[in-house]
């Protein structure tokens, strides 16, 4: 199963139950603003335009954070969720620069910080099959739980059989390779704070077109330098004993 | 030659300065975490210490590879006196390195991670091998300079054997190095402005290192010429600098070029702050020193190739800043003016490496000998007029590129979108499903069950689960049903609201919650 969070921003109503259930299963402390996301908010209700826009990790199909960290604290699990283990966390941050919906946040606080953010409760729900906290917790449906297929179909299905009520766009569908978590919304997503100009692209293709031409640089690149250092040092030699044949 | 205690001089204070300042720093840092020691944040989590200290580091190296090569591989000999002098400095440069990126991650101890957590589809990953690996290729081509100075033969015999490996293995890892850097930002094509971003990014930052490289070169040579008479022949000096010019011009042809082909020439005359500082970089960093350098008449003057690299080094670093800093800002949406913990941690990165090489080419055989002219002058930058003209003209730049980068950011910020909380979308309250009746568990003494219905708890025009949410209920209990919340909860938790102010009062009115059982 691909497991998805389908979330419905026309169906939102701000109460903010999906914030406070992911900061009681995740024991986050709860004083702590819940508008935007940061090490200790991972789930964020942010109210713009007079939309209420629940936000978190999108859990990319291919994330671009996983590929960026060197040392593999980022992964994808099968299940769909992307999680993080902060026990081989070396606190580069490169994952926070790689992420094109700027999700991972930062223990800025703590003198041996942490990478934070959503992890789909895979631990505590998703590897055993349940829902996570926080669609579990909405009262209006807002935002579910579901199979990527299915919520798809389901997106589809509610954008046209009320066209005049959606903008006809599901979030995540395409965007970065497609995503684990989708949206649909009545306003157009640019005027939310949902970054506008993201490719379709993989992500961790764009470096991984590089990176994989490394072993061929390094086979070449040695095999034409010792070459070249063999025929100059040659023919420096021949210079210098030209009866020798070296 | 006497041993004498170094005079209190002007530098010496300055270093000291620095020095006390960068080492207060780090201490705080480690303490408080570097939210607290820089100006770092979620929206912006690489500042100067990785534009700066790190991709203009390993930059200022590359004069060590391209040397190594044209030495050994090449053959061309007459390059041998720059050999030692490069190395060192590439050396120095990557334990500088080395020492600011331990001071910028989160959990510098977990560093060896990237020995045995391999993740191959990181640039990061291969950022973190081409550090290590070249570093110790770099400490190994230095080794001989030591075995000279103590006279270890048999050690100088081996190196020379291996030392042919050795190069070849430095040019291939630095070449990685270089490109890899450019790399890192090959996966922010959305957050890196257009006028920087581009496929060719690692081609580009490897070719502008090239340069930077070998202006370094020139630049330490004339210092080291006027702090104690070491340096270089300035006819060989003059040839680097033909060479700088011809990479300088490769750079921009290409560079230009893939600007046209990605039409990012619009960005740069649309009075952006961003296109202002491209234009800055590329006419003052590269086409400057590349005009100065093609000119006969002033490659033959010292002043004149000392002036060219430093332009060339001030288009590296301007160009690694732009990339790291000036082209992320407007995405990040918030301005980074480094703190002055960051300032003093570069600062002192960057005298410890002056410092360090003074010390190498005071004490061992980096430069060549013949050329020693004369007079041992003593400390470090009491290098003569010119010499502090150079110094001076630095911290000018230096000055001038962080005025800019305030400047810059003051100018990009962008228009915050209104972001007040307005009233929640009007949403039928039929919409709302609460969970089922909460049934709680009596007690001995209860004079009645109590049974909790969300429908006469929440105002259906404007719900707000976190008023009882936030901490005084668990929400996740609640929505699984009756039996889990049963428990703890008590008339101080219900009292909250019902108190008299917000609801009725739970002491004036048992039969409120409690349902008698008949
Ligand atoms: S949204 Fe960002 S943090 Fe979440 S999976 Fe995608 S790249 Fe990773
Ligand atoms: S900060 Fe940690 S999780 Fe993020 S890329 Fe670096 S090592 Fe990986």
């Amino acid at each position: 199963m691909k497991a998805a969070i389908l979330t419905d921003l026309t169906k939102c109503v701000g109460c903010e139950a999906c914030a406070l259930a992911c900061k009681e299963i995740n024991d986050l402390p709860r004083d702590s603003a819940n508008h935007m996301l940061t090490a200790y908010t991972w789930s964020a209700m942010e109210h713009r335009n007079g939309v209420n826009i629940r936000r978190q990790c999108m859990h990319c199909e291919e994330p671009a954070c996983a590929s960026a960290c060197p040392v593999g604290a980022l992964s994808k699990t099968p299940e769909g969720a992307v999680v993080y283990d902060g026990s081989k966390c070396i606190g580069c941050r490169y994952c926070m620069i790689a992420c094109p919906f700027g999700i991972p946040k930062y223990q800025w606080d703590k003198p041996i910080p942490l990478i934070q953010k959503c992890i789909f409760c895979y631990e505590k729900a998703l590897k055993a099959g349940e829902q996570p906290a926080c669609t579990a917790a909405c009262p209006t449906g807002a935002t579910i739980f579901g199979e990527r297929q299915a919520l798809i179909a389901e997106a589809q299905q509610r954008i046209s059989s009320t066209p005049e009520k959606y903008q006809p766009h599901i979030f995540g569908l395409k965007e970065a390779g497609g995503t684990s978590v989708l949206y649909t919304s009545a306003v157009p997503f640019a005027e939310l704070g949902f970054p506008a100009n993201l490719i379709e692209e993989s992500y961790p293709n764009l470096t991984w077109k590089v990176l994989n031409k490394i072993p061929g640089i390094v086979t070449t690149g040695t095999a034409f330098l010792a070459g070249l250092w063999w025929i100059v040092n040659r023919r420096i030699k021949l210079q210098e004993k030209p009866d020798e044949t070296l | 030659m006497k041993l004498k205690l170094p005079k209190p001089s002007f530098w010496l204070i300055t270093l000291a300065v620095i020095w006390a300042a960068g080492i207060i720093s780090v201490v705080y840092r480690f303490y408080n975490g570097l939210g607290a020691a820089t100006n770092l944040s979620d929206q912006f989590p690489w500042g100067i210490w990785i534009g700066f200290d790190i991709l203009i580091g390993v930059a200022l190296a590359a004069g060590g590879f391209a040397v190594c090569a044209t030495i050994y591989i090449f053959n061309l000999k007459e390059y041998r006196p720059i050999g030692r002098p490069t190395v060192l400095t590439a050396f120095l440069g990557y334990v500088l390195v080395i020492v600011a990126l331990l001071v910028d991650l989160g959990k510098p101890y977990n560093v060896w991670h990237v020995i045995t957590m391999w993740n191959h589809h990181s640039v990061m990953f291969e950022v973190g091998w081409c550090v290590m690996l070249y570093t110790t290729v770099l400490f190994l081509e230095f080794l001989p300079a030591f075995f000279e100075r103590f006279r270890m033969v048999f050690w100088q015999d081996l190196f020379h054997r291996i030392l042919i490996p050795l190069v070849i293995a430095g040019v291939i890892l630095s070449t990685l190095h270089q490109s890899s850097l450019g790399s890192l930002y090959l996966i922010v094509p959305t957050k890196l402005h257009p006028i920087w971003y581009s496929g060719m990014l690692p081609v580009f930052f490897f070719i502008s290192a090239l340069a930077g490289g070998l202006a370094m070169v020139i630049f330490e040579s004339y210092l080291s010429a006027r702090a104690f008479g070491k340096g270089i022949e300035h006819r060989l000096l003059a040839q680097i600098s033909r060479v700088i010019a011809v990479v300088l011009m490769i750079y921009l042809v290409l560079r230009l070029q893939n600007m046209v082909e990605r039409g990012a020439f619009k960005h740069v005359f649309d009075g952006s702050s961003e296109g202002i500082f491209f234009l800055i970089e590329i006419i003052l960093g590269y086409i400057t020193p590349m005009m100065l350098f093609f000119n006969a008449r002033i490659r033959e003057s010292k002043a004149g190739l000392f002036f060219g690299a430093v332009l060339t080094l001030f288009g590296l670093v301007m160009n690694r800043l732009n990339v790291a800093i000036t082209g992320m800002a407007r995405s990040a949406g918030v301005e980074y003016l480094p703190s002055w913990m960051e300032v003093a941690v570069t600062l002192s990165v960057i005298a410890a490496g002056l410092f360090i090489f003074r010390l190498a080419a005071k004490y061992l055989p980096v430069f060549p000998r013949e050329e020693k002219t004369g007079v041992h002058q003593p400390p470090l930058i009491e290098a003569g007029r010119s010499g502090k003209l150079a110094m001076g003209l630095l911290a000018g730049l230096l000055i001038l590129v962080l005025a800019g980068f305030g400047y810059s950011l003051a100018v990009t910020r962008p228009n915050q979108s209104a972001d007040a909380p307005q009233a929640a979308q009007a949403i039928a309250a039929e919409s709302l499903e609460f969970p089922a009746p909460i049934e709680f568990v009596q007690s001995e003494e209860s004079p009645g069950q109590v049974i909790f219905n969300h429908e006469s708890h929440v105002d259906t025009s404007a719900p707000n689960c976190k008023n009882c949410h936030a901490g005084l209920f668990s929400i996740r209990a609640s929505k699984a049903g009756a039996a889990a919340q049963t428990r703890a909860v008590g008339h101080d938790q219900c009292g909250t609201c019902h108190n008299g102010e917000k609801a009725f009062n739970y002491e004036e009115s048992c039969d409120g919650c409690h349902m008698s059982s008949e």
